[in-house]
């Protein structure tokens, strides 16, 4: 996720987890750029070696293991880039991030994506840049669209405050309509 | 690698936190590498219960290397050719330092069981001392194990302006029921051993030294892992003419005696009642009113908390708890739990993992 989007959602020195972080780049530019109080939650040791040669706190835990370890600890804003697809209850996960975070920033790639569509025409589960992996090596276990996301957001009385769809190129579309059909992938600012 | 030893006298009156106060205080201590022009590379290295100012390098006794020896050298996560890393025996200690073993200028006897009691707090109190005397001004790190770890924790909290990084590794910041448990049962131990002279054992000219073999056999099983004991040990016999005892079955029992025998040779009882007291009263929270956030709130430094897989005796929720209160209060902080299989002594023994996250962490 480029932090350019997140600059209008992310406040000036709020606190900030990022669920999922990677390298924590992302929480390094937000602190450089917003002054945030950044955390960042990783699981792999190696990315937990870059965090924190990028000065990023991170805290070593499974998402597979839940979110209540992080529930009221007084964060303004959650992240979890393209990772709620990863997770064996993205459910459970979505219904608790509200007490993790007042906003969360929740970003899913769409399987509904034309150029998917496309690839599952031909029978085969897709590969492309964005999707890189095949079916047996994937970390993308719950697959959704961009209408299923929506659908279950209503469903669990999730606030869509804003939301952004990007090109194959990560760009904004500047339309929504039809976005389940033309974006690669949905950015959403949910809230209670 | 260079290294040092020397002798830290303070001739300021030394005040505990229980109040009682000595004229004057003794602290051996190590240094490894060289300290640049600005002093600016400094890292203190904290033992933790029974261990020593040797911390690495061979020992005096030459025939061991120092506890932390995988950990501090050159090119070593603790690199000497890049820091000035300094080992102090602690207070209350029986390695050099001011302790019970100690005379009294008022008495010219030991202190034996009279000296006062100390906590981690005072430790960290007589460290800044030293600090001061080498005019260190900032420490780059200051890092432990175990009773160690609670140290670079309280120098975290009680010289925030003092230090730039703490890693605090296996340890806590409220020692647990099960700690007390294991401790008083070990104290218990010392104390029933009819050598024991309620602790003024110096004077009458005994050693309680069964008591605190047993005692040590006690903690020692405390240290290791179940999986650990069961891939060295296993059900193995002890082969005959090797026992230490006759009453040896078992590989695990000859180890265990033989080092609680080791341990009972050099070690003081009232040193060992001491530092388990210190470790029992281990509570960061007491000393600001019971408020965790009071204590943490002062800290100005990055915290690295590590927990090991195989700790039952600081187990990962310790570490966990105490990064959960640091995100609470906005501290800079990360936690990791390593694979250990060596239980709670994992935090002695290098892991590439372990090795290279201390060393990012130090160079961050």
């Amino acid at each position: 996720m480029d932090s350019a989007y997140l600059n209008n959602w992310i406040k000036d020195e709020s606190k900030v987890i990022d669920l999922g972080c990677g390298d924590g780049s992302l929480l390094r530019d937000l602190m450089n750029t917003k002054s945030v109080h950044g955390f960042g939650v990783e699981n792999d040791l190696e990315k937990i070696e870059k965090c924190i040669e990028n000065n990023v706190s991170v805290i070593q835990h499974d998402l597979d293991d839940g979110l209540k370890d992080f529930k009221h600890l007084g964060f303004d804003a959650a992240i979890m880039a393209s990772s709620i697809q990863c997770l064996r209850n993205p459910k459970s996960a979505l219904i608790d991030l509200l007490d993790v975070a007042t906003t969360c920033v929740v970003s899913i790639p769409n399987f509904g994506y034309w150029k998917i569509r496309l690839l599952m025409m031909a029978g085969r589960m897709p590969v492309s840049s964005r999707l890189p992996s095949k079916w047996y090596e994937t970390k993308n276990i719950h697959l959704c669209t961009i209408k299923d996301f929506e659908e279950l957001c209503a469903e669990l009385n999730l606030k869509i405050l804003e939301k952004i769809y990007l090109n194959d190129h990560g760009r904004p579309l500047k339309k929504l309509k039809r976005g389940n059909l033309l974006a690669a992938e949905g950015v959403y600012l949910i809230g209670a | 690698m260079k290294k040092n030893s020397a002798v830290f006298k303070s001739d300021l009156n030394f005040k505990f936190a229980c109040n009682k106060t000595l004229p004057s205080i003794e602290l051996v201590y190590e240094t490894y590498g060289e300290i640049n022009a600005d002093k600016s590379n400094a890292v203190l290295v904290c033992h933790a219960f029974s261990g020593s100012h040797e911390a690495a390098g061979l020992t005096s006794d030459g025939n061991k290397t120092g506890w932390w020896d995988e950990i501090i050298g050159p090119g070593k996560a603790i690199d000497t050719e890049k820091y000035f890393v300094v080992s102090i025996n602690n207070l209350g200690s029986c390695y050099g330092s001011s302790g019970p073993k100690s005379i009294s200028m008022k008495t010219n006897e030991p202190y034996g069981s009279k000296f006062p009691d100390v906590c981690v707090l005072d430790w960290v109190n007589s460290q800044k001392l030293l600090m001061d005397e080498l005019e260190i001004n900032c420490w780059e790190m200051v890092a432990g194990g175990s009773l160690g770890g609670m140290q670079a924790l309280q120098w975290a909290v009680s010289y925030p302006e003092k230090i730039k990084r703490a890693a605090i590794i296996a340890a806590t910041a409220q020692t647990s029921p099960q700690n007390i448990a294991l401790n008083e049962v070990a104290r218990q131990i010392i104390r029933k051993d009819s050598s024991f002279n309620n602790g003024e054992y110096i004077s009458y000219n005994t050693t309680p030294k069964e008591g605190l073999k047993t005692a040590r056999m006690l903690g020692h099983i405390t240290y290791l892992s179940e999986t650990n004991i069961q891939r060295r040990f296993g059900r193995k016999k002890q082969a005959p003419g090797t026992k230490v005892a006759e009453e040896v079955n078992f590989e695990i029992e000859n180890y265990l005696q033989y080092k609680g025998d080791q341990f009972s040779e050099f070690f003081d009882a009232n040193s060992y009642i001491l530092m388990t007291k210190a470790m029992d009263e281990y509570n960061l929270a007491d000393q600001f009113e019971g408020t965790m956030s009071k204590a943490l709130e002062r800290i100005k430094s990055k915290l690295l908390i590590i927990s090991f897989t195989s700790d039952w005796l600081f187990p990962s929720w310790h570490s966990r708890r105490l990064q959960k209160d640091c995100i609470l209060s906005d501290v800079k902080s990360s936690f990791i739990e390593l694979e250990g299989s060596y239980g709670h002594d994992s935090f002695l023994f290098a892991s590439p993992e372990y090795s290279k996250i201390l060393k990012t962490f130090l160079g961050s």
